[in-house]
């Protein structure tokens, strides 16, 4: 369970975060909409400490999440970017071996045992010897969500993971998340893709301006959104 | 004929000039690694130090540092220990690896720096977002790709540092250079003796760049290593 207290994050003069109070529940896969420059990245990027916040707290089951202890932390959160960062001098299959060995001290043998499962999952079993430049995008993004499954995490941050990706692409990326989310994984998801968090998603959070100006199922703030804002960002976009 | 004497008596000097070159290029490689990373530290002490020592190194003559090495510290020995000691470089390649090695390390640490920075800010990113330290972030992300960056950088200054060798014949270290001087010396053929030291540099410097060149194209990590495949589904 992550709970945000009162997180505020300001670059500066500008207050990209103003005062964010909410709760994300085990197995609850939670799609963070909203337009661009609302804070949606910067939100995600602060539970993981990527982002320092300015002030706020937030509690990963109970226990602060802090720069002291953050190694143990972000090990049982993983993260996938936007521009999938996979590491281009590394083979594929030592992409996602790389963490569980040199954090968890893992063999080789069981790291790769366990990458290889997981390459099989999303679906690229046969891809471990390649190089990321070999790979297509939505490709390059399945073994990234594959890398931060390595290391067996709790939760899972999305960092508009399809956003970089050629429109045929998006849709294997989506599938692989679906899995996820089908399979009890909590995952937090800053996304474009309406139909995906209308989909897969058991609560939404519309943010703008650095708030979260309305949460709740898909149906509530897809069908009936309440916020003004909500109103006028859905009618743009859907 | 005397050209290709020069040459051979040139070529003489070689093994000397690759011993102290390279020798000199791994001390640099080792304080040009710990310099940039001081200077990209937020401690300000080492921040300072790192400073001080590339400005230093890179304000003054090559030349100036290797007689401040070579005949300047063994004075200082001798004087600070009131006579009781007398200090000698021995033997003397030993200042010609030390000045050069330290000089390097300053000119390495900004390349190094540089290509640090070059790296991608989402590679540490996401290094750290797995768990990894900062340091193992360094060592096992970062490092890799940065020097693939600056490897043609360090080994232009591994081709300038052979050529900067040469005045290591001042102090009479007997490389290339001073092979062809002691034989100008000694026969007076001064223009062929260091058209064949002129030639022997080459020999080595040429083929050098043209290795790097190479290695560049086949590190580079967007060429792919394994033979392409048509991407998949």
């Amino acid at each position: 369970m992550i709970e945000i207290k009162n997180l505020v994050k300001s670059f500066g003069d500008n207050e990209v975060l103003k005062g964010i109070t909410e709760t994300i529940h085990d197995n609850e896969v939670v799609c963070v909409i909203g337009p661009s420059g609302s804070g949606k990245s910067t939100f995600l990027r602060c539970i993981n400490l990527l982002e320092k916040p300015t002030s706020g707290e937030i509690y990963l089951d109970g226990k602060l999440i802090e720069e002291k202890t953050i190694n143990e932390t972000r090990a049982r959160m993983g993260m996938v970017f936007q521009q999938f960062n996979l590491f281009p001098h590394k083979s594929v299959m030592d992409n996602l071996t790389l963490a569980p060995m040199k954090v968890k001290n893992m063999s080789k043998a069981d790291a790769e045992k366990k990458a290889q499962e997981l390459l099989e999952k999303v679906g690229l079993g046969d891809r471990g010897s390649s190089f990321p430049a070999e790979l297509s995008g939505g490709q390059q993004q399945r073994v990234a969500i594959a890398r931060a499954l390595a290391m067996d995490p709790e939760i899972m941050l999305f960092d508009e993971p399809t956003s970089a990706l050629d429109p045929e692409m998006v849709g294997e990326v989506l599938e692989v998340m679906k899995d996820l989310a089908a399979q009890g994984m909590t995952m937090v998801i800053v996304t474009h893709e309406m139909g995906f968090a209308r989909e897969a998603a058991d609560r939404v959070f519309f943010m703008d301006q650095g708030y979260v100006m309305e949460q709740g199922t898909p149906d509530e703030v897809f069908g009936n959104p309440q916020n003004e804002r909500t109103k006028s960002f859905l009618s743009k976009v859907l | 004929m005397d050209y290709l004497t020069g040459i051979v008596t040139a070529a003489h000097g070689i093994g000397m000039t690759l011993y102290v070159t390279a020798c000199a290029i791994l001390i640099g490689i080792v304080i040009g690694l710990v310099m940039a990373l001081f200077k990209m530290s937020h401690n300000i002490i080492l921040k300072i130090i790192s400073n001080v020592y590339i400005e230093v190194v890179r304000g003054t003559p090559l030349f100036v540092q290797i007689l401040i090495f070579a005949y300047g510290i063994p004075y200082l020995v001798t004087q600070v220990s009131g006579g009781s000691v007398s200090f000698n470089w021995k033997p003397i390649v030993i200042v010609g690896v030390l000045a050069c090695g330290l000089n390097s390390g300053a000119y390495l640490a900004e390349i190094i720096r540089s290509g640090i920075q070059a790296v991608n800010k989402g590679q540490e990113e996401a290094s750290r977002s797995l768990g990894l330290s900062s340091g193992q972030t360094m060592r096992y992300v970062i490092l890799p790709q940065a020097f693939r960056i600056i490897l043609p950088a360090m080994a232009n200054e591994f081709v300038t540092l052979i050529k900067e060798t040469s005045i290591l014949s001042y102090i009479g270290i007997v490389e290339i250079t001073r092979e062809g001087m002691l034989w100008a010396a000694r026969d007076f053929k001064s223009f062929p003796a260091y058209i064949g030291v002129a030639i022997v540099y080459m020999c080595l410097t040429i083929p050098l760049s043209r290795l790097v060149a190479y290695m560049e194209k086949r590190m580079d990590p967007a060429a792919p290593k394994t033979k392409k495949r048509k991407p998949g589904i």
